[in-house]
This record gives C-alpha cells, structure tokens and sequence, in this order.
C-alpha cells in the first residue's frame, strides 16, 4: 500500500509532463493504469509487465475495485494507456465507470482489454462500446476439435492453437510469426455496424463457442471463422484499442508453453504468445505504425507563397511530409500510394503523389475549369497505419473581367466593322455639314 | 408616442395639401379667364404654389418613410435587403473593379457564388456613390444609414417624376396630384420605407423615370429625349429584374399604335434609338449580358423593332411610289418575303436552343396555376403568391374606385400618351392580380389614373362652381372654358341647386382624399414599417414585447463558431445569416441553384440519420431553425415546411408529401404522420420543447404557433447536440456532432 | 402570264422607284448612302459569324449592333431633317444633328466598352 502511495506521488511530481501526454511530437504512452482482478496476476503475467516495463513503460497497478482510482485529475489524465485485466469486474473501485473509460478512448488513449470467461457485464459492455461482443453465454469457450493444441493429457481441447493472424507487418512486426498462438477463452464477434474494428487474430474454421462443461443442445451462436480471439479497434481519433477474449495467453505459462497444433507434426519449443503479444502491444501503445503529416503545402506553379484563393485553371504544386513514428524519433515513411483528392462534392482530381523518399511528397496538377469551395484531401488509411485524413479548404474563382482572352483574331472583322463604322461617322458628319 | 404625433401632423399637412391643390386649380382656371392685366401675377403664383406643393410632397414622401427608424431603429429589414447591405459595404471597401469580380465562397457552399455576375448592381452603386458624395462633402456618416435611407429618398424622387410624367400626360394639376398620391400610397411605401434596402425602392423610381422619357420621347420626337430613356432604361436594367416589363410593355404599346393607325415618326424615332442603345447599353451588366437577343422573353422587342423597319421602309416606299396599285404588288412581295424570314430565323433560333424559352417565373406570370404545378420554388414564397383582395384594398384604398374613372378620362381624350398609361396601368393590373410583389409595379400606374380622375373631376367641378358665377355676372367667356364646362353650364343654367351639388361633390371628393391620407398614415405606420428581424407583439398588459431573437443568434454564431464553420438553414435566412452572421451557409435567397435547395430541403425532412449523411457530405457544422411554438410566431420553419418536402421532393423522389399528412392534412400534434414526427425538422424544432410549459392553463409542450400540443414530446437527437436557443427560442442552433470514434 | 406580269410589276416598279429617288435632297441622299454603308458592313459580318461561328459573341454583336445603331440614328436623323415631314416643322436641322452626334457618341462609346 505504501508502494502505492509513493507511486502517486511520483506522479504528481509529474504532473507537468503528463499534461504533454500523447502530444503529436512523441506519440507512444508513457504511463500505463494497470487494473487487475487480484495481485496475483502480477507475478503470473510478470513476463508481459516485464517486458512493458524494460520498454520504458511506467506500469501503475491497482486493484480494480481499488477506492483510489482515477483516471484523470483536474481535468488532465494521469495516464497514456489502460489495460484492464480484470474480467471479473462488476464494478470498478473509486469514480471509474463505463463511461470514463470510453472518454478515455475518446480522448485519443490505448485501452488493452482482455475477458476470459464468466466476464462480468462492464468488460463486456465496454468491449461492444468497441464494436466488440462476446459470447452471450457466460460460460462459453472456445473449442477446437481439430486445431488444439496437444498437450499431454487430453482434455476438452479449449486450449486451442491458432495461426490466423491478421497480415499487417506494422501490427505484428517484421519478424514472421512461427508459432501458433495459444488460446484458451471465451470467443468474440465483430459488430458488423463497426468498420474500425478489426480481426487480429480468428478461429479455425471447425471452431466454435459453447460451454465445455455441457452438452450441447441447440446450435451454439458463434461457429467457425466468425469467432474472432483478439481483436482491435482504430479509433478515428487514432486511439487503440485491444482485445482479446483470454487472459490466459498474457500468463508467464503459455508464454513459454511449447506448441504442437492437433494433426500437425511441427512441435515448436515455445508457443507464439510471447512474440504475438509484444508485438501487438507495441502497436497499441504507438510504438509503430503512427504516422504524422506536416508542412501541407500548396501554391501556383512558380511561386511560393500559399495564395488564398486560387483562379480556374491554374497550375498549381501541393506538397505534403509524411513521417512514421519508430518508437524513438520521426523517420520518413516511404510509400508510393499516397494521392491527393481535388474535391468539392466529388474529386475533381485525383493524383498519386509522387515521393522523394525523404518523407516528402509532392505533385502539380490544374484546377479544374469549376470554380466553388475545394479542398485539398489527402485520405490515407493503410492497415495498421494511423489513418491520415487532411482536408484544407481553398476556393477557386473564376476569371476577373479582364482576365479573359483579348484581341481573338477570329473577331478581327467584327472589331475592323465598329472601327469602320465609327470612322464612317466622322466622315459622314464632315460631308453632311460641309455639303451644303 | 412620437410615431403618433408624425402621423397626426401627416394626416394634416395631407389635407392642407389637397386644399392648397384646389386653391391652385380654381386659381389656374381663375387666370384663363380674368383680366389680362392679372395674368401675368397669377400665373407665378402658380408657379410658385406648385413649386411648393412639390417640395412639401416631396419632403412627405421622406418623413412617412421613417416610421420604422422611429419605432425600432435605424436598420436593413427583411432578408434580400442584408445581402444588397453585404455587396454594398463590399463595395464601399474594395472598390468597383473588386465588386464587379467578386467570387464570394461564403453562400452556397461548396459552389460559391460569382456575385458580380448575379446581382444587379444597379442599388449597390447608387448608394455607394450616395455614400461618396457625402463623404466628399465631409459628413461623416456610416455606410448602413445611406442604405436605409436609399428607399425613402427615391421614393421622393419618384414624385417628381411622377408630377412630370402627369404633367406630360395630361396636364400639371394631375401631375401634383399623382405626385401627392405616390408619395404616400400604401403599395409603393410597403417596399420603400427606411431600411427596406432593396432593389425595388431604387427600381420604381427608374422604371417610371424610363417611362416618362420614353412618352416625352414619343411626343416629341426627338432622338435627345429617346437617349435618355435609353439611359433610364438602363438604370432600371442594373436595378431590378423587373425590366423585362420595359422590354415588353414598350413593344406592346408600338405595336398597338401600329394597329391602330397611330403610327408616327415620332414613334419610330423614340422607339428604334431607345432599343438599340437601351439594349446595349443594358449588355454591359453581366448578370443580363446576351440575353436581350437570346431569351424569349426580350424576343418581343426585337420583333416589333423589325416590324418598325419594314413598316418604315414600307411607308417611306408608299410616299415615294404615291401609285397604290404598284405599292400592292410591292407590299405582296416584300411582306412574304419578310414573314418567312423572321419565321424561319426564329424557328431556327428555337430549335437550335439559341433562343432560350421563357423562364419559369415568366410562365407563372402568365398562367398564374403554372409555378404551383411546376416551380415549387417560385410558389414557396409568399409574396409570389396570387393577391387577395383585400390586399387591393389595403394598398390602393380609393385609388381602385378612381382607377376606373381616370380609364374613363383617359379614353375620353385619347393621345399617344394617354393609350400609353392605360395600357401600363391595364397590364400591371393583370400582373398585380397575379402576384402580390406585383402591386409594386401597378402602383405608379394607378396613382398617374387616379391622378387623372381626380385632377379632372375637381376640375371640371371647380369650373361648374366657378362658371355658374360667371354667367350670373356676364354671361360670357365660356367660349375660353372647356367644351364640356361651357356646354354644361349652357345646359343646365336652369338648375339652381348644380353649384351646390358641384360643391358637395368636391367636399365628397376632398373627403375621400383625407380619409386615403389617414388610410396611409395608418397602414405605414401599423403594417409596413416592421423590421420583421426585431419581432413586436402586444404584451398581456398591452405593452410593446420586442423579440430580439434573430439578431441574438446570428451574433451568436459570430461570436461563438469557428471562422469556417458551414451553417446549413432553410433558404430565407441565408442572406442574414452571411450578412450578420459572418458564416458560411449552403443555401441563400438567391435561389439559383434547385438542385442544392432540394438537397437541404431533403435533408430537413429526412430522419436523423440519413439527414446526418447529407450534412456530412455538405461538410455542415451547424443547423439553424426558426421556430415559433413558444411566442406564436407563425412564419417560423415547421410551417414552411411543407415547401421542403416539396423542393425536396421535386429533385429527390424518396421525399413523398403524402408520408408527411395526415388524409391530406398538415399536423404537429398526436395524430401526425409518423414521419413527420420523426424527421430532422420536427426533432430540431421541438427539442425540449415537450418540457415547457408555454401558455398558463395548457399542457406542457403546447404550441402556440398552431395551436396544439405537439404529437412527440420526447425528442432524443443522435447526430446533433443543441448549441444555442435564443431567448425566446425563436432561432435554434444545433451543432452536427463528428462521428462516432468508436464506430 | 402571272410570272410575266410580276416581273413587269416589278420593272415598273424599280422604274418609278429611281425617278420618285431622284427628286430627294442631296442631304438626304449623302444619309441615304451612308446607312447603305453601315447595313452592308452589319451584313457581311454576319455572314462571317456563320461561317465561323458565333464565338467572340460580343465581338459579333458590338460589331453588328454598331452598324445597326448607326443605321437607325442615320433614318432617325433623315426623318428629322426632311422637310416634307411635318411633325417635325418646328425642330431646327441644327439641334437635331446635335441630338445625332449626342446619340452616336454614346453608342460608340459602348461599343467599345463592349468590344473586347
């Protein structure tokens, strides 16, 4: 308890820099709320805490049903990251509810969630505040009557090793993944509605969701490759979220578990939990895969300064720098498929911008001949990537009066008739008045 | 108070005028037949009771203008009004070159709008160099007190011409008394009165400006005068819409003469130099550019310009023939020759789409059912609407009983100019009839008519009640007095009691002019100097209620918005939203696009989250209705709405009236369609409302508007959060929320 | 027969059209002569509009509506000054030059406006 209390203070005394929390200049969280069920979890999962921790992570555990909990403090929140390891949960200790968790999302901070079976109703209501359900049978698990993982004794093949991860290497990193994950839990659903969320890892397709210890009598309402075990969810605000549905596959024990998929003859010393969690919470806590746009930038051909209001026509160059967070400082991100959008109701133009490998991206194209309210959009949402929605509006007049073509020549004789006529004037007046 | 003193000292100074006109008949009269020695004095006494009459009424014009400065204060009314304040203060700041190039990205976003190219800028200029010419003289004044006072110093001005254009048509006593009639005559001072900025107080003045010249250059002859109405023609032209009357009506009078007989050199002199440098002249404004030779609404004047081509060549082939049988052969040839022509050319231009047909609004003038089954648009606003009579009789009072009479006076002594005003006040009659803005038109028509009527009618009985006197005493110089006068009195010298009926009649007569000057005075004062942007009711203890409302929300919104933000409202207050409001708005009372008016229309209309998805497309920010419910406002947005679901419906056919009634009728309350109670405009117009108690002894909820208790109480918003109610929650601004982070 | 009679018609007619033109005013004639000019000059361009297309719209019709306006105020101002019309006995051949020369000077002064 004493531990606990020294840590707040450390806290306080950092309060100047928590109000820079997630500033765009340094996007990975610093400081992480740890909420567990019971203390013990501390040292069964010590490899994962471990492994935050050794990766510059202030981890603050506290019990969920703790008194003093609060996630922020005059109106600055104290904390970057949550995970909630508390599936049991019925009630969080202190102020904190349902609602305060999501603002903490909505405020753009990573939540790490994960249920395990008989989660209580506030996990499950925050995970489909996320688009995220799991099974409505409380005590339903996952099973896998051909893709379990083998162990020594057989039993109601709910330990179940899978490989269906999601194909980003910005989620999961560079290094392949080798080993099945192990899996024991309970099993989720997408909301169809949610296009934010996202599979990370999926069930088998000869999986399903039922309670083990039963007979199973009707039909059992999440089958197959529907069944999602660890999902995320890209905010719009870019703030993270993970979960999954077994608290388990975090524990030191699966983590060094070896694997052997059923009907499989590779058997790998140590399962792919390790290297499938780390990675994944890398990810979440905008280690990687965060990108940032700076310096837009347009102007007429030849010139250099912004104008504010451009004329049919024009040519004009719009540039724009991209660049990826790695973990520890900006680096340029290199891609060929970044395009900007003239739009105004639709996109009048769209090019692909060209890159000068250093972050730079760049193009020149002509207004269209429509003159309105444009906008210069650049929509890059790349999988696993911080989605990149720049919009900057800019009208587009249409020709002064004295901008228009003069002196056509196909009018020469139109202008050479009032020329004539007007000189047909003079002389007539001169004969007319000198003729009498 | 002070309102009630001014009209108390009007209605006076009124009468004194009227009897100051008589004087100046009977003494007219009294010249022609005194001594000669006389003459000369009496005639510039009425030079100079004329000279006084005109500035009085001229001065009057101004004052009963102002009843609305006095009551509320100095400011621009109605909705068009802040758009030509906006132009004009762009004006005054940027310059000419800027205003006639002016792209302004704030209306009608995303589109834009080219301003300099779709207005007339005809009242922008002239206040602007109003404002110039002050400042030149060193009075330091703010460019919003020379809009409000623009109106009311044309519609002096308007007396003037009026007094010349009587005086041209039949002689200077009807001419003070059509000036004296203009200038406080319900129809013209509803458009005209200080801070109804709008293009139609400088219009009528240019319109009958035109029109007097081109008369003086129809009776004169000469090409001086035709110049300047072509000069007339084009201040109307950068003015108002409103000219294609001109280009109509001035054909249709030529073309009349021609079928009568009437036709003249003068006619052809005044008409031909009009039009040609009348139409130039009107190319150089932008907004109407080509169309004086491509549309089919100027088709007319170009026709009647051929016609008094050949119809000169004709004649002048006649006078050098002087053979009749040869001139026949000559007509046969020519005449086919030219019809076919003119009919293959406009067959040609029709069919290739160079000719434009004629334009909705053009229709719905002559066929009066046309903008109700076709152009929702048109017929949404309410001064487009057909006149009622009473309207008639509220705005013309005596003046409908003496139009008549001047017909009569005029058809009696039949001159170019006479056929002239009765076919113009015939016409706008017809089109009054048609549109209620119209009456605007009518009203300098029907105040020359009665002019005449009553200018004739007191003459000839003043000259009754004075020749009556001169036969007792000498029994001559009738033969100077008018045919009919002389001739009467001839006639009827046994009857005793025809002095004194001839009195009576002109005290019948004076007292209807007295009782149409306090008509006047009363409906200015009651009816036509409201603000209608600073509401004003009668409290519960008879007390003046101002509602403030919209003023409230729209420096709300400046105040309390980003620079940026899209305000998306129904098209009415556009203009005063951008003008006071300083955002940007997606549709505005220039109603140039349908397509976009429709899509807000739909988007009102439409459930909360299919509206959410046509806000986001529009890049809205914030949603402004007007609502009534709680101070009984009743041209608030849920009564127009109807008009929505029309415009709407009219583009987008997902939009169906009948979802939006019930057996065909239009409710708020319980028994309302389902979808009515559900759509964007009812949530937004009744949020929270269910909760208030508005009248004592109703139940909560009830509307005072309509009448009822509203039908869906518990209004939940999804999509959009309540940002700002104005006092009397009359203007109600909601934010459309971003969506869903999660989601 | 009917052919032959029209065409006779017609030579009479242009017979007594020259001699009745004849007996008219040099003054008349020097404006006569100049309104020919400027009619031609409208017809040939718009000749050339239909060949070319009608383009430069304003070009065309300042061009057009400059020989037509000349052409007008030209039978204007021979109406004035001839002196067999009578409505117009009493206005001097000097004020009404002036109103001519006033008319033209705005017209060409809007075509220029217009031409460009």
């Amino acid at each position: 308890m004493a531990n606990l209390c020294i840590t707040s203070l450390i806290f306080l005394s950092f309060l100047p820099i928590i109000c820079l929390s997630f500033s765009p200049e340094n996007p990975t969280d610093r400081r992480i709320l740890v909420l567990l069920d019971d203390f013990a979890l501390k040292s069964s999962h010590s490899i994962f805490f471990k492994a935050l921790q050794n990766r510059g992570f202030e981890l603050d555990f506290k019990l969920a049903d703790d008194r003093q909990i609060n996630l922020q403090r005059y109106g600055q929140y104290m904390y970057d990251g949550l995970v909630l390891f508390a599936p049991n949960t019925e009630r969080f200790g202190g102020s904190l509810d349902l609602a305060d968790v999501l603002d903490f999302v909505d405020s753009g901070h990573d939540l790490i969630l994960s249920a395990d079976v008989n989660a209580s109703d506030l996990i499950r209501n925050i995970a489909a505040e996320c688009g995220v359900d799991f099974d409505e049978d409380p005590s339903a698990m996952v099973i896998d009557h051909t893709n379990y993982a083998v162990s020594d004794t057989e039993g109601d093949h709910t330990l179940i090793a899978s490989d269906d991860f999601v194909q980003s290497d910005v989620m999961l990193g560079s290094a392949k993944m080798e080993a099945p994950v192990l899996f024991k839990g309970i099993g989720h659903s997408l909301n169809s509605a949610n296009n934010l969320a996202m599979k990370v890892l999926g069930a088998s397709p000869s999986a399903y969701s039922a309670n083990p210890k039963s007979k199973l009598s009707n039909p059992p309402s999440l089958t197959g490759s529907a069944i999602s075990l660890v999902s995320v969810v890209q905010a719009r605000n870019n703030a993270r979220i993970l979960i999954a549905g077994s608290l388990d596959m975090f524990s030191n024990r699966l983590f060094k578990s070896g694997v052997q998929k059923a009907g499989s003859s590779n058997k790998y010393e140590k399962s792919g939990n390790e290297q499938f969690v780390t990675e994944l919470s890398k990810w979440v806590f905008h280690e990687r895969g965060h990108l940032k746009a700076v310096n837009i930038r347009h102007h007429k051909v030849g010139e250099t300064d912004e104008p504010a209001i451009y004329r049919i026509n024009d040519d004009l160059e719009y540039s724009v720098e991209i660049f990826e967070w790695s973990g520890t400082n900006w680096e340029p991100y290199v891609s060929n498929d970044v395009q900007v959008q003239f739009y105004m109701m639709s996109p009048y133009v769209l090019k692909t911008l060209s890159t000068n490998q250093k972050g730079l991206y760049y193009t020149s194209f002509k207004v269209p001949d429509v003159y309105g309210v444009f906008q210069f959009k650049v929509e890059y949402h790349r999988l696993g990537y911080t989605s990149l929605s720049l919009a900057k509006q800019i009208p587009v007049r249409p020709f002064r009066h004295n901008e228009y073509e003069r002196f056509i020549t196909t009018a020469f004789p139109y202008y050479g008739a009032s020329f004539s006529t007007m000189a047909g004037f003079f002389i007539f007046s001169f004969i007319y008045l000198y003729s009498k | 108070m002070q309102g009630k003193v001014e009209g108390g000292v009007k209605s006076s100074s009124q009468c004194g005028l009227k009897s100051d006109l008589s004087s100046n008949n009977t003494s007219f009269f009294s010249s022609s037949l005194s001594l000669k020695s006389l003459k000369l004095k009496t005639k510039q006494q009425a030079l100079l009771i004329r000279v006084t009459i005109l500035g009085l009424v001229y001065v009057l014009a101004f004052i009963s203008r102002l009843f609305s400065v006095l009551r509320y204060e100095s400011m621009i009314h109605e909705f068009d009004p802040y758009f030509n304040y906006r132009t004009t203060l762009f004006l005054t700041e940027k310059g000419f070159y800027e205003f006639w190039n002016w792209f302004d990205s704030e209306s009608w976003y995303p589109l834009g709008r080219i301003i300099g190219g779709t207005l007339y800028p005809g009242l922008m200029v002239t206040a602007a160099l109003i404002y110039w010419a002050i400042k030149f003289l060193r009075f330091s004044v703010h460019i919003r007190e020379v809009c409000v006072l623009t109106a009311p110093f044309f519609a002096s001005n308007t007396t003037i011409v009026a007094y010349l254009f009587g005086k041209e048509l039949w002689d200077s006593g009807a001419g003070l008394v059509a000036a004296a009639l203009i200038a406080i005559c319900p129809g013209y001072i509803s458009r005209s009165v200080a801070g109804s900025y709008d293009n139609e107080g400088v219009a009528i003045f240019a319109l009958l400006l035109t029109f007097y010249l081109f008369v003086k250059a129809v009776n004169t002859g000469s090409l001086a005068w035709a110049l300047a109405s072509a000069f007339g023609y084009f201040y109307m032209v950068s003015a108002w819409g409103g000219y294609v009357f001109i280009i109509n009506l001035i054909p249709l009078y030529v073309l009349v003469l021609l079928i009568t007989g009437r036709y003249s050199m003068r006619l052809y002199i005044a008409y031909n130099c009009m039009y040609v440098l009348g139409m130039l002249l009107a190319m150089q404004i932008r907004f109407v550019g080509f169309q004086h030779v491509q549309s089919g609404e100027h088709m007319a004047a170009m026709g009647v310009f051929f016609l008094m081509q050949v119809f000169y060549f004709l004649d002048w082939v006649k006078h050098l023939l002087n053979d009749p049988k040869l001139f026949q052969a000559f007509l046969r040839i020519t005449v086919t020759f030219a019809v076919g022509v003119g009919a293959v050319a406009l067959g040609v231009g029709t069919a290739s789409g160079y000719i434009s047909p004629w334009t909705g609004r053009f229709y719905s003038l002559l066929d009066p059912t046309y903008a109700k089954d076709h152009i929702p648009i048109i017929a949404s606003v309410s001064e487009h609407q057909p006149t009622a009579w009473s309207s008639f009789m509220f705005d013309f009072h005596i003046l409908l009983f003496l139009f008549p009479a001047g017909l009569y006076f005029c058809f009696k002594k039949l001159s170019d100019a006479t056929i002239f005003i009765v076919m113009y006040g015939l016409t706008s009659m017809y089109f009054a009839g048609v549109m209620v803005r119209l009456i605007l038109v009518a009203t300098p028509a029907v105040c020359l008519i009665s002019a005449i009527a009553v200018s004739a009618t007191i003459k000839n009985l003043t000259q009754l009640v004075r020749a009556k006197s001169k036969v007792a005493h000498s029994g001559a110089g009738k033969g100077t007095s008018s045919a009919k006068a002389s001739s009467k009195a001839s006639l009827d010298q046994s009857l005793p009691f025809q002095r004194n009926s001839a009195i009576a009649l002109l005290l019948g007569a004076f007292y209807l002019l007295s009782r149409y000057a306090t008509h006047c005075t009363w409906v200015t004062s009651e009816a036509y100097s409201s603000p209608s942007i600073v509401l004003a009711a009668r409290g519960a203890h008879g007390n003046r209620v101002i509602f403030d409302d919209y003023r409230e929300a729209y420096f709300w919104l400046r105040q309390n918005t980003p620079p940026d933000a899209k305000v998306m409202s129904w098209w009415d207050y556009g203009y005063q939203i951008t003008a006071m409001g300083n955002r940007t708005v997606i549709v505005d009372n220039n109603t140039w696009n349908n397509t976009h008016i429709a899509t807000v229309g739909r988007a009102m209309s439409s459930y909360e989250d299919e509206a959410y998805e046509i806000m986001r497309s529009l890049d809205v920010d914030y949603v402004l209705v007007v609502f009534g419910g709680v101070t009984g406002y009743s041209s608030d947005d849920i009564n127009k709405f109807l008009w929505m679901v029309r415009i709407g419906g009219g583009v987008f056919p997902v939009i169906k009236e009948p979802d939006y009634l019930v057996n065909g009728e239009y409710r708020v309350d319980k028994g309302a369609a389902p979808k009515m109670l559900n759509c964007l405009m009812y949530k937004l117009s009744y949020y929270r409302f269910g909760e208030l108690t508005t009248e004592y002894g109703k139940p909560p909820g009830y509307d005072r508007a309509r009448g009822v208790e509203i039908g869906n109480k518990d209004v939940k918003l999804e999509y959009l959060e309540e940002a700002f109610t104005t006092s009397n929650w009359i203007v109600r601004i909601y934010k459309v929320k971003p969506p869903n982070n999660r989601w | 027969m009917g052919k032959s009679s029209t065409t006779k018609d017609a030579q009479a007619l242009f017979q007594s059209l020259r001699s009745a033109y004849s007996a008219t005013p040099t003054n008349l004639k020097i404006i006569d002569l100049y309104v020919m000019f400027a009619v031609f000059t409208a017809l040939i361009q718009v000749v050339y509009m239909a060949v070319v297309g009608s383009f430069p719209f304003n070009s065309f019709l300042s061009g057009v509506l400059s020989c037509v306006g000349t052409a007008v105020l030209a039978i204007c101002l021979r109406i004035q000054v001839n002196k067999e019309n009578k409505e117009f006995k009493d206005l001097p051949p000097e004020r009404a030059f002036a109103d001519f020369v006033l008319c033209n000077l705005v017209l060409h002064l809007v075509i220029m406006n217009f031409l460009g």
